[in-house]
């Protein structure tokens, strides 16, 4: 019971990772919540869905379609909605309203023209079940998970060791000064944007297999939004602790405790954190000066 | 001007580090009731530092500050006010989008005891007091010559005009202690002279002490002193102007540094 | 006609709690995700109380206002104290207006997700609009007095305004629970007028287009907000737009008002200072 609860968790907190790397990624470099993250997932599992169902493509070409899918959503979504904000420096609250009217946009959008309908992939990998020390693990829960460690690790690599990656490092700790140096700020930012659109690709794909398809599946990321801020936002280590935490806490409350108040106590612990500790537990300083 | 008595304010000791700067090295110094006290010294010397501590803005790393025998230090800015310490700021920080008269209403109604309930349906009692203070504000601008701004929206003021409603709104909350904060930044010569008659005229008319930053010299020598001069965050001399001006090290650290704006 | 003057009665119920939302946001300056939520609880509280319990409408309506007020302090104490970033704020308030909801779908005296049905009609237009002109009444003198002015200086300045003598913490905290206590009216109002109310009527969604109604409208503006919210409200509403559409059209409103106009229609301005004095107090701003 004890191992399975924490298998179910630590599945579940691989997805809430991969989605709250999005977060963090364009957080850490415009410092501000991007809610717009949510429906760009959603998005994606409809580009997905659509290259799955209507060209009954393979899981790893349904993967990469969806990736270059989101990516260019999040793109298009920055150069519209962010970039002309961004140049006249207006405060992150504007940055984060004109986003929520983002995922409000989408979400009704697609709601409106498809429709509030459920759909479902098909069955990539049936519903096999790998049986580890005593728990079952379903094959894609497993796979979710493992392929959502590998994934922020290719992207930790691509920060620490690629120029682009060095550039966007530069940028986390000055803009001016980056911009400055000669560095294509427009350029770095929509990178960012294309990483942070290709996990919510990602992210999307492996949502819609595990559940379905919906215009507000978007919401769940609200949870991977909480696990950013309980890993500090902004830090991509912290991204991937806080979903692992916040998956294992959240099952161990809905087994021992009640599946009620499983979403209080997310919520509650979003609170907790962005009052005491809103750094997280890995964040770094973002306190600006009086 | 030698009084005997102890004096209005004083910090004791006062040092402010941040993260590796001593923005404030151990600093003491007296203020006499009703004197014109000047703190002078390069950019960066920690004289707004001392400013923001006093107000309560920042909380010492170590040293006290004494308003009436008292310790304020760590005091929360509201309560500062209450104690009766007012000031201005060096980046001017007016209420911007609010008209002149407001912003002088402002402080002047925090004074004041209201009844909750009267204030939302608006009884007699409450208009009347409204009225009350508008009359007060509008007498505050005058003396400052701002009147004819009375309903001017506050970013919409010269900036010389700004630097004065600052201290009308400093004003309103009834210091007996004004701290000034390099209040003829940007201003040219004539007008610097006459915001020196404009100082010396408000600590008379409203009986209050003033302690000023200023980097204009021939203001700070005209109307101040004592002065206190500060380098690196600590004391280099405090005189009469004379004294001051005559002090080698005052000189050397004028001198060595450059004479700072103007 | 009896249709026209449900959506107008609609509409004025929406106003109240753009109103209360206004002088949080438009005057205090602080924004919020979560004002849907004391909605619901003035919703839900007074609905309970004539539901369950003989208790007469007006006290009702009372009661949910008041409720809506005290369950505003549960998030304004900590959050407020802590001086939180001005998102990390929004975001916290959202996270309190989720997690009431869904406290609400699970109680039983809620009739948890599936909504309270039957409820008495006993809100009509006469009673709205008495509401709705005693509300701004109430939020102009509110805005003028010691309080509101204490707002206002809070919003442009909190450093000036603490060395003024305001507040900072006590200062927000009543503008929060002001503007809850309109927002609980406001769902008094609207739980007796559609007799029925289900938790996912006060979600993130209605929270944002009651912000969005307040950010169209005007920053720091009575009268905008106020023409924005009927207009929100009633307009689709005429033409028979389906919710999913005026959702769209909310979602890009909000985007495109910060990218081109973030003050607002009315920005920091009131009707009666359109006509007459051209020449106003906010004339002629300077870049
Ligand atoms: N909030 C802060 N964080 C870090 N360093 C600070 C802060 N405030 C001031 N400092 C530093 O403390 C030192 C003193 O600054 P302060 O503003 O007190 O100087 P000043 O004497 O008022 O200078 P000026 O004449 O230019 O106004 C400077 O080195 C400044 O960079
Ligand atoms: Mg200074």
């Amino acid at each position: 019971m004890f191992l399975q609860t924490v298998i179910t968790g630590l599945s579940i907190g691989g997805i809430y990772a991969l989605m709250a790397v999005g977060y963090s990624l364009v957080f850490s470099v415009l410092n501000f919540s991007n809610f717009a993250h949510g429906a760009v997932i959603m998005l994606g599992a409809y580009v997905g869905l659509a290259l799955a169902t209507k060209l009954n493509l393979g899981f790893g070409l349904v993967l990469a379609g969806s990736v270059a899918g989101a990516g260019i959503i999040a793109v298009l979504n920055e150069k519209l909605a962010y970039s002309s904000l961004r140049g006249r420096k207006a405060p992150s609250l504007y940055l984060m309203i004109s986003a929520m009217g983002c995922a409000v946009f989408l979400e009704n959008l697609v709601y409106a023209t498809i429709g509030s309908r459920f759909y479902a992939f098909p069955e990539f990998f049936g519903r096999q079940v790998v049986t580890l020390w005593g728990s079952s693990v379903s094959l894609l829960d497993g796979g979710a998970f493992l392929f959502a460690l590998l994934a922020i690790f290719g992207l930790h690599l691509f920060i620490r060791r690629t120029r682009t990656g060095i550039a966007i490092r530069a940028g986390v700790c000055d803009m001016t000064m980056c911009s400055l140096m000669g560095v294509d700020l427009n350029r770095l930012i929509a990178v960012v944007f294309l990483l942070a659109g290709g996990f919510a690709g990602v992210a999307g794909v492996f949502l819609g297999v595990k559940y379905l398809v919906y215009p507000t599946m978007g919401w769940v990321t609200n949870k991977a939004y909480i696990a950013a801020v309980i890993g500090g936002l902004g830090s991509l280590p912290g991204a991937l602790a806080g979903g692992l935490i916040l998956g294992m806490v959240e099952t161990f409350v809905s087994t021992y405790v009640s599946s009620v108040l499983r979403d209080v106590f997310s919520f509650t612990l979003l609170i907790a954190f962005l009052v005491w500790r809103p750094n997280g537990l890995m964040g770094i300083d973002s306190e600006d000066k009086v | 001007m030698n009084s005997p008595a102890a004096p209005l304010f004083s910090v004791r000791g006062l040092t402010k580090h941040f993260d590796g700067i001593k923005a404030v090295d151990s600093l003491s110094f007296d203020v006499a009731e009703g004197s014109i006290t000047g703190i002078i010294g390069p950019n960066g010397a920690g004289k707004t530092t001392v400013f923001n501590i006093v107000t309560g803005l920042y909380r010492p790393t170590a040293g006290s500050v004494l308003f009436r025998g008292e310790s304020i230090t760590g005091l929360r800015p509201d309560r500062v006010v209450r104690r009766g310490i007012a000031r201005t700021f060096q980046n001017i920080r007016l209420f911007n989008r609010r008209s002149c008269l407001d912003n002088v209403m402002t402080p002047l109604f925090q004074r004041e005891r209201c009844s909750f309930l009267g204030s939302l349906l608006g009884t007699p009692s409450t208009r009347r007091m409204e009225r009350e203070l508008r009359e007060r504000a509008v007498g505050l601008l005058q003396v400052l010559g701002l009147e004819r701004f009375a309903s001017t929206q506050a970013d919409n003021l010269p900036y010389g005009f700004q630097r004065k409603l600052e201290i009308a709104r400093a004003l309103a909350t009834e210091p007996s202690l004004l701290l000034l904060d390099e209040p003829a930044a940007g201003m040219n010569p004539e007008e610097t002279r006459s915001l020196a008659d404009l100082i010396a005229e408000v600590r008379e008319r409203f009986q209050v002490t003033i302690l000023l930053i200023e980097h204009h010299m021939d203001l700070v020598m005209n109307i101040c002193s004592p002065i206190v001069v500060m380098n690196f965050g600590a004391l280099l001399a405090r005189g009469t102007p004379d004294e001051v001006r005559a002090d080698p090290a005052v000189v050397a650290a004028y001198l060595g540094k450059g004479r700072g704006r103007r | 006609m009896d249709y026209i003057l449900s959506i107008v009665t609609l509409a004025c119920i929406n106003m109240i709690a753009v109103l209360g939302l206004s002088i949080f946001t438009g005057f205090t300056g602080l924004f919020s995700f979560g004002h849907a939520a004391f909605v619901g609880v003035g919703a839900y509280t007074s609905a309970v109380l004539t539901y369950y319990y003989p208790v007469p409408f007006p006290l009702a309506l009372a009661a949910g206002a008041a409720a809506a007020g005290a369950v505003s302090l549960v998030i304004g104490v900590p959050t407020l104290r802590a001086k939180l970033r001005s998102d990390y704020f929004a975001i916290a308030i959202l996270g309190f207006g989720e997690a009431l909801r869904v406290i609400l779908e699970n109680l039983g005296i809620t009739n948890g997700a599936r909504g309270l049905p039957g409820i008495d009609d006993h809100t009509t237009l006469p009673v709205v609009l008495l509401c709705l002109a005693g509300g701004v009444v109430v939020a102009r003198n509110f805005l003028r007095s010691r309080w509101g002015v204490a707002c206002v200086a809070v919003r442009e300045d909190p450093v000036a305004a603490e060395l003024s003598g305001v507040r900072i913490f006590r200062t927000r905290l009543l503008s929060l629970v002001v503007s809850a206590v309109f927002c609980g009216l406001s769902g008094g109002l609207l739980a007796h007028f559609l007799s029925f109310i289900q938790p996912v009527m006060f979600t993130l969604t209605q929270s944002t287009q009651l912000l969005a109604a307040v950010i169209a409208g005007g920053m720091g503006s009575i009268t905008g907000p106020l023409i924005a919210s009927f207009v929100f409200i009633a307009l689709p509403e005429a033409l028979r737009v389906a919710q999913m559409w005026r959702l769209v059209a909310y979602g890009l409103l909000l985007v495109l008002i910060m990218v081109y106009r973030p003050q607002g229609l009315m920005g920091y301005r009131e009707l009666s200072s359109l006509w007459g004095k051209r020449a106003g107090p906010s004339a002629g701003r300077r870049p």
